[in-house]
């Protein structure tokens, strides 16, 4: 793709000034497969999705549509094998497309990357083989959608003070407990859903259940509205007496926290590349809006004021999708990956944030006006900062592992 | 069954043009697409195929730099792709395209009907197409924006300034098409990884009996300008006179 956006040097070799050096020992040029993978996402994103997403953000309305069209392209089981229905691509090449997707429509991105990250993640990693076939399956080929109940009223960043019990009884776990801010809740077929099993035992005494949205005792509770990312629905989730066949149990008993810690990892990927498409798009909409609002005689683009801005925006996606495809590049080598997926989401956020407002700031008044994109942009960006880790647990994940 | 060749041109992606100080085209930094009226060629090539049965092979020429453009054709459909490809075959002119398509298609494939899009989006030369039949001595059939088969015949309708022309022709024959006969596909993430797989024949110039010189010498490439003046003119009668003799006098009204 073109390197205004995408870390290729595949035009190293034209021209006197760009002599190749031959092997250099690092590869920053994505493969010609990912290349051709995230130009047919953009093309996907403007054809399906840029025509829909002012629309669903002010109705805070699911993109059913978009969601169907995703399942027949493949694109909902991405980094999942194919004996599963996924597609079996690495995950740079998954960060390629949440960023290509989330640049049309951020809330349109999380959905997919919420699915694919939060929701069949552990049940690939964890799940048996009959777990895979029976849940993981229609997830990957999108005839499920797939949701993560971690988080409770009292229990944010804190995962350990969960409340939320699941009791052994006969050949069945029975659940009780409020699960909030569920994202995909209201549309999700299937759950991972975290409960304490043994109290006495803190963090490990917690556990993952597959559990599908007709069990008994499973309600989906009050919607949220939100301030961004309004078409990804969220709802709180209860459960009372919900009775969970004993094979539904993810990992063993106690497992929880570790199963939900690595799968936040994972997920920190998903969601550094969705902050890196919605500040590309900031940048994006910010230099066509400079280059033809005229004041003073000129484009505002000449003046120095916003080419420093949009100077500092680029070099600041530049830094954060380097960041998000390294940790993507360590996942898929085997590596340890935790710390630097860590620091791509904190950085990709804490960037999406400061300059969508930026970008808001190039558009003066006419972006602050509902249905131009850097309002919606700047609104999407904050949760990136807050969901599947704060900024500040992001933080003590990083020195935690710089201190050791 | 039916033999579909598809004929496809790996261009520079003109949204990445730059323009220099002094009108010249900077292509440093462009990226390269698979030529907008190609994919709606690749697409008809796969439409008549599923309908008739078949098989559908892609062909393009340029140099190695094209590989993705052959995987790119492929994840499209195509079962296989030929790849006329060399060091030389760069900014070729139409003639020299064409004759080197001919040779490949004529020595190595059966064929019944042969799709190209209208004009290639970086020269538009809308060339390769016709000069391709002549070589085969087929039927050429130009601008065609819906295309049938039956009973060994191409029925065509040309979109012409004046309205519709429906045109028979017998196979084997060749059609160019415009952007408005289908809506090309994006391929879906298994169709790209599928695409590496299938088979690509690769064509060197050693393996080809020569290529015609140019008849044409590309001097320099400019951009073009569009001439833009802004003048204010009172919403009066004064402004109003003003205003048509400025249209006359730029020769906009005359």
């Amino acid at each position: 793709m073109a390197t205004d956006y995408a870390p290729s040097m595949q035009q190293a070799g034209v021209g006197s000034l760009h002599e190749k050096k031959g092997d250099v020992g690092m590869d920053f040029k994505l493969t010609e497969e990912q290349e051709l993978i995230r130009a047919n996402m953009r093309e996907f994103a403007r054809q399906y999705v840029d025509p829909i997403a002012v629309e669903i953000d002010e109705n805070s309305r699911y993109p059913a549509e978009v969601m169907a069209k995703l399942a027949e392209g493949d694109w909902m089981g991405m980094p999942y094998p194919q004996e599963y229905g996924g597609a079996g691509v690495d995950y740079v090449t998954y960060a390629c497309v949440i960023e290509e997707l989330s640049r049309s429509c951020a809330a349109t991105g999380f959905t997919l990357s919420c699915h694919t990250g939060l929701a069949s993640g552990p049940i690939y990693y964890f799940g048996t083989e009959t777990q895979k076939q029976k849940y993981l399956a229609p997830l990957c080929k999108g005839q499920h959608i797939g949701a993560f109940a971690l988080t409770e009223p009292g229990a944010g960043t804190d995962v350990g003070a969960g409340s939320t019990t699941a009791v052994l009884d006969g050949d069945e776990y029975v659940l009780n407990g409020t699960k909030t801010f569920t994202s995909n809740g209201p549309v999700a077929d299937t759950f991972v859903i975290f409960a304490v099993t043994d109290k006495a035992a803190g963090t490990k005494g917690m556990s993952a259940f597959i559990v599908s949205k007709d069990t008994p005792g499973l309600k989906v509770g009050e919607h949220f509205m939100k301030m961004g990312i309004r078409a990804s629905q969220t709802s709180e989730i209860i459960l009372h007496d919900c009775r969970v066949p004993k094979e539904n149990l993810l990992g063993k008993e106690g497992q929880g926290f570790r199963i939900a810690m690595q799968t936040l990892d994972n997920g920190r990927i998903g969601v550094a590349a969705q902050a890196v498409g919605i500040a590309q798009a900031a940048l994006d909409e910010s230099i066509s809006y400079s280059k033809q609002r005229i004041q003073f005689g000129k484009p505002i683009s000449k003046n120095q004021a916003i080419q420093w801005m949009l100077a500092d925006m680029a070099t600041d996606i530049a830094a954060a999708r380097f960041l998000t495809y390294y940790a993507a590049y360590l996942k898929d080598q085997g590596q340890p990956y935790s710390k630097e997926a860590s620091m791509a989401k904190l950085f990709a956020a804490e960037m999406a944030s400061r300059h969508t407002s930026k970008a808001v700031q190039i558009h003066g008044g006419y972006g602050y006006v509902k249905g131009q994109k850097v309002e919606r942009l700047m609104r999407d960006a904050k949760i990136t900062e807050i969901y599947e880790g704060t900024s500040e647990a992001q933080r003590m994940v990083i020195a935690g592992s710089i201190l050791r | 069954m039916l033999n579909i060749v598809t004929c496809f041109k790996w261009v520079i992606d003109e949204a990445y043009i730059k323009v220099g100080a002094s009108r010249e085209l900077d292509l440093e930094w462009a990226d390269y697409k698979l030529s907008d009226y190609d994919r709606n060629a690749i697409e008809e090539a796969m439409r008549i195929a599923d309908i008739e049965g078949g098989t559908v092979t892609a062909v393009t020429v340029g140099s190695s730099d094209a590989t993705k453009g052959i995987k790119d054709a492929l994840s499209r459909g195509p079962e296989k792709a030929i790849f006329i490809n060399d060091p030389a075959f760069t900014d070729l002119e139409p003639s020299q395209t064409a004759s080197l398509l001919a040779e490949v298609i004529a020595s190595r494939l059966q064929y019944d009907l042969i799709i190209c899009g209208e004009g290639s989006s970086d020269l538009y030369a809308q060339q390769v197409g016709p000069r391709l039949a002549e070589l085969l001595d087929i039927p050429c059939i130009a601008f065609v924006s819906k295309l049938d088969i039956k009973e060994r015949q191409v029925i065509a309708e040309r979109k012409m300034e004046d309205g519709i022309e429906v045109v028979t022709a017998p196979l084997p024959a060749l059609v160019t098409v415009l952007p408005d006969i289908n809506s090309p596909r994006i391929p879906g993430l298994k169709d790209t990884l599928g695409a590496a797989k299938k088979s690509v024949i690769s064509i060197g110039k050693e393996e080809l009996t020569g290529m015609a010189k140019p008849h044409l010498e590309t001097t320099a490439i400019e951009a073009a300008t569009m001439e833009r003046h802004c003048i204010k003119f009172n919403p009066d009668a004064e402004g109003i006179k003003q205003f048509v003799d400025a249209l006359l006098k730029e020769g906009v009204m005359g």
